[in-house]
Parts: structure tokens; sequence; C-alpha cells
């Protein structure tokens, strides 16, 4: 349902002459439909940058991206949310004057009272106080973050990117949550989640490891543990010469 | 009686339809054109004949008077002077607001200056809108200004809004707190083309336990400038918050400054402020929506303003 053929996007280095520099570096991979994608990796390895070149909010340097079997390379972020993508940001917009009710209202297209209460209660939030709350910066960390995911799924997307979900939440949270977006996964949904928690891990039909702007393993859990444990580990991993490298600091 | 143009100014700054419920005064063109009292609210011209004063006895619940001045006569400046004496333990709504159509090139515009006095445990909630609307290339000016005095325990909540029109406009408030008194001011001005807004707000916190908040938000579009002035004087043991933001599109301009004076040690003043453009992030999630570029801008003013 949504192709990714020889994707690239890069940045003038500050560093080497404006060299160019490459963030997502030649990424080819398909998601099928229905099913529980999570991308993970180091710190600073693409994973957010992918899923924003997805939505449209980075634009490609190069390559292309089908949905549905249709070119979305060059449409906007509101094509292509019209088209039925949808994203959860993980650093959620703090607006003045635009409450819950407002943001619902836009994803959904409708004000219908019923269907948000409904929605509210499945993101575990109370509705009736948190309907009218303005979206701003006197909401919590966790209490915005719900927010968001509540405005994802109410946008009943074919596919829905979520960034570290799980940043601010409370620990007791995340299990429901967890739950949550993998019951919300229908048949006909796709869903992303990057993340390097290993709850969403868990419950991934495919994890996706990427390092330097590359995929590097696709597949289950199971066999992305040793890797993972490595990638986090050591940092300077992409040059380990392995046992016999006796400069290695570990 | 009220003809067609009347009732779209009417309707825009105070929200009638019709001849309001009530107690009212309606003003046009510099001259008394409906008034109503009601049992327990009076309204009498003063003794220069230059305004109204209205009257709200001690107790009064619940009710509303609406003072709202409509302008639609070329080269046309009016200048009124209303006095507010709200009773005791009273609790009214004060809908206030000028509308004026300018059809010619000559300038036309209104000062409203209204003081208020409310009295021990009594609550008034005032709301004013201004707007100018019309195809003559005459100035429009609004500089109305507000003098509040509160006396103890009493509750002032103002809704000050400049929608849209308004060439010119010079805004004075001036608000002095009683012991254990409060005041909330939201003042909401959005300009466009070449237009120029100035507020000054100066706030005198006198009693103890006395509280202000003063809310402006500003949005300048095309070539506008806004000017924000907010002085916040604590003179005994109170608490005082300023919270400024102005959002800039096109090449509109924006001056802020907020002041505090804390001349009590148990005073505590605060005061936040901001100026830029529209956040990006606002504008993404709104577009990762589905909405439009535009329409995003437009959802987020009309939020801000709101």
């Amino acid at each position: 349902m949504l192709e990714l053929k020889n994707l690239y996007f890069s940045v003038q280095s500050s560093d080497h002459n404006g060299t160019l520099r490459n963030i997502i570096d030649g990424i080819d991979f398909t998601f099928e439909k229905g099913r529980f994608y999570v991308i993970t990796g180091p710190n600073g390895s693409g994973k957010t940058t992918l899923a924003k070149l997805i939505m449209g909010i980075n634009p490609i340097t190069s390559g292309s991206l089908f949905f549905d079997g249709k070119d979305i390379s060059n449409l906007s972020i509101t094509e292509r949310a019209k088209l039925g993508i949808a994203y959860s940001f993980q650093q959620p917009a703090r607006f003045k004057g635009i409450t819950f009710r407002d943001l619902l209202s836009i994803a959904t297209g409708v004000d219908d009272e019923k269907k948000f209460l409904d929605m509210v209660g499945r993101v575990g939030i109370c509705p009736l106080s948190f309907l009218d709350k303005e979206v701003d910066a006197r909401l919590s960390g966790g209490e915005i973050k719900k927010i968001e995911l509540a405005i994802t799924i109410a946008s009943n997307p074919k596919l829905a990117i979520y960034d570290e979900p799980d940043t601010g939440i409370d620990l007791w949270t995340i299990g429901p949550m967890v739950n949550l977006l993998k019951k919300e996964l229908t048949p006909k949904t796709t869903t992303i989640v990057v993340s390097h928690n290993k709850a969403f891990l868990d419950i991934a039909d495919v994890v996706i490891i990427i390092d330097k702007g590359k995929i590097v393993y696709t597949g289950n859990l199971e066999k992305a543990l040793p890797l993972l444990t490595d990638l986090s580990i050591c940092a300077y991993h992409h040059t380990c010469e392995g046992d016999q490298d006796a400069g290695c600091l570990r | 009686m009220l003809d067609a143009l009347d009732k779209k100014l009417l309707k825009t700054v105070a929200d009638l339809e019709e001849l309001p419920k009530g107690a009212y005064n309606i003003r046009k063109n510099g001259k008394l054109l409906h008034r109503e009292i009601s049992a327990n609210i009076n309204i009498e011209t003063n003794a220069e004949g230059t305004g109204i004063i209205v009257t709200i006895k001690p107790g009064t619940k619940n009710e509303s008077v609406h003072i709202p001045v409509i302008l639609s006569q070329a080269g046309l400046y009016d200048v009124v002077y209303n006095s507010f004496i709200i009773g005791d333990n009273a609790e009214v709504t004060i809908v206030a607001g000028c509308g004026i159509h300018c059809g010619s090139p000559e300038p036309e515009g209104h000062a409203g200056i209204h003081d208020f006095h409310v009295g021990k445990k009594a609550k008034v909630t005032y709301v004013e809108k201004h707007f100018a609307m019309g195809e003559g290339k005459g100035r429009r000016t609004l500089n109305p200004t507000t003098k509040v005095f509160l006396d103890e325990g009493a509750t002032a909540e103002m809704e000050l809004t400049q929608i849209s029109g308004v060439d010119e406009a010079n805004r004075l408030n001036e608000a002095e707190l009683g012991p254990g008194s409060l005041l909330l001011i939201t003042e909401r001005v959005l300009t466009e083309g070449a237009q120029t807004a100035v507020s000054t707000n100066n706030i005198i916190l006198h009693g103890a336990g006395s509280r202000a908040n003063m809310i402006s938000r500003s949005v300048m579009k095309g070539n506008s400038k806004q000017i924000f002035h907010a002085n916040m004087e604590a003179r005994n043991k109170c608490f005082g918050h300023i919270e400024c933001d102005a959002i800039i599109m096109d090449n509109g301009t924006n001056e802020t400054m907020p002041a505090l004076k804390a001349l009590h040690p148990d005073a505590e003043l605060t005061h936040e402020a901001s100026i830029g453009k529209i956040a990006n992030d606002q504008l993404t999630k709104l577009m990762s929506l589905g909405l439009t570029y535009d329409q995003a801008v437009n959802r987020i003013i009309q939020g801000f303003l709101k």
C-alpha cells in the first residue's frame, strides 16, 4: 500500500564545505495493508525523518513514494492527509484558543459529540473534562500526547504514523496505549510506529531497524534483538572491526 | 426606526438582531435613537447632555444592558461620556460597541469615554466590540477610554475587541482595584492594510488581596501596526499578570511593552510576552489534518482571537 523507491533526503553538511549529507540514504521498502510496523534504531539514525518524508513534512531529495499505487512524491501534506495518511507528532503543536473538540472536528470533518466522546474514552482520557480544553501550553506532556493519538485515530486513516507515541506518557498508560494502537489496526489500515520502546516492538508484525539513513534489518523482533543491543550500546558500530579491533573501548 | 444598515452594524457590534430585551440605549450619529429602562436598571442623559448615566440597583442579578453606538454620517466625530454605577452585590452584563459605516471620502469617528464604579462584591461583565465598514475612503477612527474603579470584593471582566475596518484606534484602559477585587481584561485587536492601533493600559492594584489579569492578543496583517503598553502597579499584597501575544502576518509591525512596578514587598507580578509569525508546527499539524495552508492560517488566527 505504501512503496518507498530509492528514497533519499539530503542536507548540506555544515562542516564539509557544504557537501550533501544523506540523512535518508537510498531506502526501498513496501509497507503492506493491515500490518503493524515499528521503526527503530539509534538516535539520529533517520527514523523521524523517514516518517516525515512519508507525510510530506520534509520534501524528498530524490526517489519516489507510491500510496495505493498513486505517486505521491510531489503531493503536499494536505493532499496526502486527504488520501488517508495521518501523523502523530513526537512533540505535538500547542495552540491558543483551539480546543480538543476543534481539532477532532477538523480531523473528522464533522462535529459529532457522541462520536467524540466515544473516541476520547477509547484513548483513556476523561471525555467531559477534556473535550473543551484548549490544546495549549497548560496541558501536561502526557495529556497532549493522548490528545494527539485520539486525533489521529479519529481521522480514520488508511496509514497512521505515530512518532514516539509514548514520550511523556506515564509508565502505567503505555500498556493500554500499545493495546489500543494494535486494536485500532484493522485489515484496512497500516500502522507505522517510530519507537525505542520494547512494548511496541513486542507487538510489531515487522520490525524495521534504521541506521545511518539505511534500513539494516526487517523482520521479527527475535532476530532483531542482538542487532538492536549492539546498535544501542556502541556509537562506533558502523566502523567496528569486531573482536580483533585493538582500539575498541568496550 | 432601524434601517438595514443600522441592523447590520448592531448585529456585528452587539449581536442584536432586533431591539434587545431589558434596558438599552442606542445612539446613532451622535443622537439618542432608542432607550428603554427596567425596574433595576436606570439610564438617563447626564447633566451636560454629553452622554448617559447607567445605574444598576444593588443586588440586581442576571440582567443586561445594551448601549451600542452606530455612525453613518460623513464627517462626524462623535464623543460620548458614559458612566456606569453598579450597586453593591449586583451582577450585570453590559454590551457596548461601535459600528461605523463610511460611505464617503469624509472621515468618521467615535470616542466613547466610559467610567465604571463597581460596588462592593458586585460583578460586571463588559463586552465591547469595534467594527467599521463601507466603501467610502474616509478614515474611520475609534478612540475609546475605559476607567474602572473596583470597590472591595468587586469583579470586572472586560472583553474588548476590535474586529476589522478601523483605520486608527487609540485606546486607553485604566483601572484601580480595591481590597479583594478582581479584574480580568481580554483585548483582541486585528489590524490590516495601513491601519494603526495603540492600546495603553494602566492598572493600579491598591487593595490587599486584589488580583488583575490582562490578556492581549494582536494580529497584524498587511502593513498595519500595533503598539501595546501595559503598566501594572502593585501598592499592596496582591497578584497581577500580563500576557501579551502578537502574531505578525505579511509586513505588519508590533511593539509590546509590559511594565511591572511592585511598590509593596508582598506584591507578586508576572508577565509573558511574545511576538512572531504563526508557529510552523501549528500550521503543519492542521495541514496534516487536511486543511490547506490558507485554511490553517485562518483557523489559527480565528482561535487566537476567539
